[in-house]
């Protein structure tokens, strides 16, 4: 426990000597703290049809005291679009960046702690993957194997992890020529001793940093596929509420309709860049003078 | 150099070969009938039939690969569902067009962001160097379809400037690529998407060509350039700049990797009749035969462009093409 929290408590270190870094570590809290609480803070239901005071449909009505963002050609409450569709975005994102830098680490703390034929193996698997179009392969496996949310994740982290692989085993490479691999090995460690318990901490800035990265790609991502009719149809997204703004053709005069979602795209994203610069000069300390 | 040309050869033939299994893969996994991957449901039995017979689809499943794979070699990916036409056909006029709108955003995120990159190396911590880093990481977060409607809400359908859909108007009665791209027509058109692209990709060269601008100026021939006397813009452009291009080329690569996605939510948003467009149609209409070759031609686009930088980089840094570098 204690050890968690000294972790966290460098994080937070780290983070907070970059002022950029805190303002996006301070965004990212507050989409984490909407995505809890959305269904307690949502004024509506998202998927309801609202009809106003004097009975009919509350349809395309712009920012008002009633509609705080105002509401959808369907008569929807956007405010609680945006909520609930903040949770199910960051949750995405959340879930396919670990799931992937799970897979890039150990891709490369392994091609590169072993090197020779797993190495070769493992690299060449990862220009294969460099080989697929990102975006394109998530729309070819969503129209084989249907609209839902888990196809969506599996696109991404299938390639996503890609980038991140190839350069910890850069790092790994150079780090496991150091006498302290070596002092390792001579006392006995065994090869996944030295891997996860030498090597890997020495490489955690990068991983932390290739962490922010891979969410921001995964919601990027998502949010191209669902922009383009391949969300998941039960579910809000930032990107599905853009999709459904697109086909209504309300495009030329709902403002109030394309702004919330879109500034929420680029704010988070900007927010996990910003964090990932922090790490950056962790990782890179000659970037620091610059 | 011959067998570092070979060498990445070969990768590139892998590559795309592996992509080709994984398509073959996914279509026999896919739920339902695996021969909908080449034959309308809409034809009747006799025309199935023959289809299966033409595809090898009554074959053993190892057959069936190697057909496949020859078919894929050969780009006979038989007829639209929709259509009915010959895929390669549709597909080949959809190429060029892609090619064009992709080349001129890439051409000019990389024109701009060099130049940027390089004027803000200059004056590193001047208000341009801290306002373009800024501008630069917010646009990056930006998808191009967000950039993309931003781009038309202003430009387009407010105040009228600029076409907001197509390669052409329509009833355009030009003929031949040389007369189209050289036409008025088809340069206002291409404006919008080619900003949407740049504004994406711009960050990347801008901040590289910005680093290795800053490490090459600290360097012993910079400082001897300059001790000879010779102005601080000759100095910048043709010895500084000229060795900070490599670090350009080497994100190339980087970048044409995602440029793929990014082109095709452009060419949706701006409807540009191109590969991406294509694809995204095709997968919403479960045309399989069409979405298969989109996605194989834009995993090609891909694997060729990546061939062609790391071409490039042996060329311009010895050490790669020998091995030392490996």
């Amino acid at each position: 426990m204690t050890a968690v929290l000294r972790f966290l408590a460098e994080q937070w270190r780290i983070i907070r000597a970059d002022r950029l870094g805190m303002i996006g570590a301070l965004i990212v809290g507050f989409a984490l703290l909407v995505a809890l609480l959305a269904p307690y803070i949502a004024p509506h239901d998202p998927w309801t049809s609202l009809r106003a005071a004097d009975g009919r449909m509350a349809v395309l009505r712009p920012p008002s005291w009633e509609y705080l963002l105002g509401t959808t050609s369907l008569a929807r409450d956007i405010l609680s679009q945006m909520i609930w569709a903040t949770r199910t975005t960051v949750a995405i994102g959340l879930v396919s960046g670990l799931i992937s830098i799970l897979i890039g680490a150990n891709i490369g703390l392994i091609a590169g702690y072993y090197g020779g034929r797993i190495d070769e193996v493992l690299m060449r698997l990862t220009d294969i993957v460099y080989g697929m179009p990102f975006l394109p392969f998530v729309i070819v496996l969503i129209a084989l194997f249907g609209r839902s949310i888990s196809f969506v994740v599996l696109a991404i982290v299938v390639i996503v992890w890609r980038t991140s692989a190839r350069v910890i085993r850069a790092q790994t490479l150079s780090l496991r020529e150091r006498q302290f691999v070596t002092a390792a090995r001579a006392r006995g460690a065994g090869d996944l001793r030295i891997i996860y318990l030498h090597i890997m901490p020495n490489v955690l800035p990068l991983l932390l940093l290739y962490t922010a990265f891979n969410i921001a790609w995964a919601i990027i991502t998502e949010a191209s596929a669902s922009f383009l009719g391949f969300g998941d149809p039960d579910l809000v997204t930032w990107g599905g509420i853009l999709f459904d703004l697109w086909t209504s053709g309300r495009i030329r005069t709902a403002w109030w309709w394309f702004a919330p979602p879109a500034l929420a795209i680029v704010v988070f994203v900007a927010a996990l860049v910003f964090i990932s610069r922090a790490y950056e000069t962790v990782a890179n300390p000659r970037l620091q003078e610059r | 150099m011959g067998t570092y040309i070979a060498r990445r050869l070969a990768h590139a033939a892998l590559t795309l070969l592996a992509v080709a299994t994984i398509l073959f893969v996914l279509f026999r996994l896919m739920p339902g009938d695996p021969t909908a991957q080449v034959i309308s449901p809409a034809l009747d039995g006799a025309a199935q039939a023959r289809l299966k017979a033409a595809f090898g689809l009554d074959r053993p499943l190892w057959q069936q690969y190697l057909i496949y794979l020859a078919n894929v070699a050969t780009l006979e990916w038989g007829q639209s569902f929709t259509t009915f036409e010959p895929v390669a056909r549709i597909v080949a006029d959809r190429m060029v067009n892609t090619l064009l709108l992709m080349s001129a955003g890439l051409a000019m995120a990389i024109g701009f962001g060099g130049a940027l990159g390089m004027l803000m190396a200059w004056r590193r911590g001047g208000p341009l160097d801290i306002g373009a880093t800024l501008a630069a990481l917010v646009f990056q977060a930006a998808p191009p379809f967000v950039t993309g409607i931003l781009l038309l809400m202003v430009l387009s359908y407010n105040l009228d400037l600029l076409p907001s859909a197509g390669m052409l108007t329509p009833g355009s009665k030009l003929f031949g690529l040389w007369e189209i791209v050289t036409s008025a027509d088809f340069l206002s058109h291409l404006v919008l998407p080619t900003a949407a692209i740049t504004v994406y990709y711009l960050a990347t060269p801008m901040l590289i060509m910005r680093d290795s601008m800053l490490e090459v100026m600290g360097s012993d021939y910079v400082e001897f350039a300059r001790a000879k006397g010779l102005s601080p813009a000759v100095v910048m452009v043709r010895h500084a700049a000229r060795n900070a291009l490599l670090g350009i080329v080497t994100v190339a690569s980087l970048l044409l990797g995602f440029a793929i996605g990014g082109q095709v939510v452009v060419e949706t948003v701006f409807s540009w009749p191109g590969m991406g467009k294509l694809m995204v149609e095709a997968a919403t209409r479960h045309d399989y035969p069409v979405a298969q070759a989109t996605f194989f031609m834009l995993a090609t686009l891909v694997v060729g462009l990546n061939l062609l930088t790391d071409l490039s980089y042996g060329w311009l840094d010895p050490r790669i093409r020998t091995g030392h570098a490996r």
